[in-house]
């Protein structure tokens, strides 16, 4: 039934009012000749209403004059009818069709470029080789040349191993593979340095000459480890004695390595915290609302959201869109969305103790931030600061003693 | 009038003996009830009369009346015809 009437929409049918004496005559005869009728019914004695097919009103003239019977056209349904008073609205389908073709026509070209894949390059450095090549937004897609593409992204990136280009509408996807390349090690001449003053714990010399030993006390900058290999001399046998003022012989000349060894030293560091027994402020209560409106010309139409704020304290975040300017012409529309955040005042009253146990907590926190990985915590001392001064803050100063790594790179310049 | 019903005798026999069904055969209405709210007429000769209460379609087998409710002719080809509404009656004269 779905597909009969979608038939009959798309050639279109007429409702037509038989009158007479006997339609039941009508409705036989035109059955008979093969003219299909349907949802025939009585309005009244002697007047039915029934469907016909478009092309078949012609025959039925003959056929009412027979009867003796006369037909009305009621209603049109269909497609033709519908097209044909199209014809009337020239300007609306002139609308449609150059939708349809800006649509089409728009379709055509690239207007989003995305990477995928990437972990070490960064996407606009693809983006940017892709748009060497080529690529770029706007660029029509019967000029894309995927297969060239892929290749010269290839070339100009060295570390992507496989470029691929997908296009999706008017979405193309780059997809690259990056080379897993091995770790380029440093060999240029180096020293190890102190990057702390500490005390040295131990020291473990994968390369290089160490400088310093178990004990001794270093300040930041000092060398701990040596990039410079100092000459080799040949031992002296026992029993020859060597005469002062003769120069050793060098079996090997003094050479430049780079450096690298654990050096562990006891450091201390330093954190500092206060906090005030007695604390106002203002802080959010998280309740927000948000106004969205358009300003043209110095006028502000408000979009949604009310105009007064049901806030009595509260901070504002304004944000600004506006279309980017092109040549000369800037649209003089912003967009602008103000955001209102409720604050509440407080007031925080707390006992010294908690607050010495918060500026300890601000302190050790501070330490903590800063200290690498591998540090080892040994012992840690907390003390108040005391500053002779009345006033509601407890300062709390934190020294922690560490064991870690206090080396790091310093080049040789030779 | 006595060599038609010889014929028909005839007729009758010979579908019987073939197993042809007597609406091809016999040329007689094939009558198909959907509930009470559907029937199809196939090997019609046309209507008669028709009103929302009435129809009466004119067969190979004389006169076959529809009785009811809200009737309307739903489809109508040369030699099937549908009725839609609410039947209460159906009836062979």
């Amino acid at each position: 039934m779905f597909l009969f009437n979608l038939f009959s929409f798309l050639t279109g049918h007429v409702v037509i009012l038989v009158t007479g004496e006997a339609p039941e005559k009508f409705v036989n005869m035109a059955a008979s000749r093969g003219i299909h009728l349907w949802d025939i019914s009585r309005v009244r004695e002697g007047a039915i209403l029934l469907r016909v097919r478009l092309s078949a009103v012609k025959p039925l003239r003959h056929i009412a004059r027979r009867t003796r019977c006369r037909f009305k056209t009621r209603r049109r349904v269909g497609l033709p009818f519908y097209l044909a008073g199209l014809r009337r609205r020239k300007a609306l389908v002139a609308g449609a069709v150059f939708f349809l073709s800006a649509l089409y026509f728009l379709t055509s070209f690239i207007w989003f470029i995305e990477v995928e894949g990437n972990e070490r390059l960064s996407e606009n450095e693809i983006i940017a080789a892709a748009e060497e090549a080529g690529l770029s937004r706007g660029l029509p897609k019967w000029k894309l040349e995927t297969g060239r593409l892929e290749a010269a992204i290839q070339e100009k990136l060295p570390l992507v191993a496989w470029a691929g280009i997908d296009v999706k509408g008017t979405r193309v996807t780059i997809e690259v593979a990056e080379k897993t390349v091995p770790r380029v090690e440093d060999r240029r001449p180096s020293d190890v340095v102190s990057a702390r003053a500490g005390l040295i714990k131990e020291v473990l010399v994968f390369e290089g000459h160490p400088v310093v030993k178990e004990g001794d006390t270093v300040l930041p900058g000092q060398v701990l480890i040596s990039g410079e290999i100092p000459p080799l001399t040949e031992p002296s046998s026992p029993g020859a004695e060597r005469k002062p003022g003769e120069a050793p012989k060098i079996v090997r000349p003094s050479r430049y390595v780079h450096a690298r060894g654990i050096v562990r030293a006891r450091v201390w560091r330093e954190g500092y915290g206060e906090v005030a027994t007695v604390e106002t402020g203002s802080k959010p209560t998280g309740r927000r609302k948000t106004v969205f409106s358009i300003k043209f010309e110095g006028k502000e139409i408000i979009l949604s959201g009310k105009r007064n704020i049901p806030f009595e304290h509260y901070e504002t975040e304004t944000f600004v869109k506006r279309l980017p300017e092109w040549r000369n012409i800037g649209i003089p529309v912003e967009l602008i969305t103000v955001i209102y955040n409720e604050v509440a005042e407080y007031r925080l009253e707390r006992s010294w103790t908690e607050a010495y146990g918060k500026a300890e907590e601000i302190a050790l926190q501070e330490i903590c931030e800063k200290l690498p990985r591998d540090a080892r915590l040994l012992e840690r001392w907390v003390e108040e600061v005391q500053t002779g001064r009345r006033d509601n803050l407890v300062r709390v100063k934190a020294v922690v003693e560490t064991v870690e790594d206090i080396g790091t790179d310093r080049p040789i310049n030779q | 009038m006595a060599f038609r019903d010889l014929r028909r005798k005839v007729r009758k026999r010979l579908s019987e003996l073939f197993e042809i069904p007597g609406d091809v055969m016999l040329d007689l209405p094939k009558i198909t009830l959907v509930g009470n709210i559907q029937i199809l007429v196939e090997n019609h000769r046309g209507i008669i009369e028709y009103t929302p209460q009435r129809v009466r379609v004119c067969t190979g087998d004389g006169e076959v009346a529809v009785g009811g409710e809200d009737l309307i002719l739903r489809n109508i080809l040369p030699d099937e015809l549908m009725v839609e509404g609410k039947i209460r009656t159906l009836s062979f004269n």
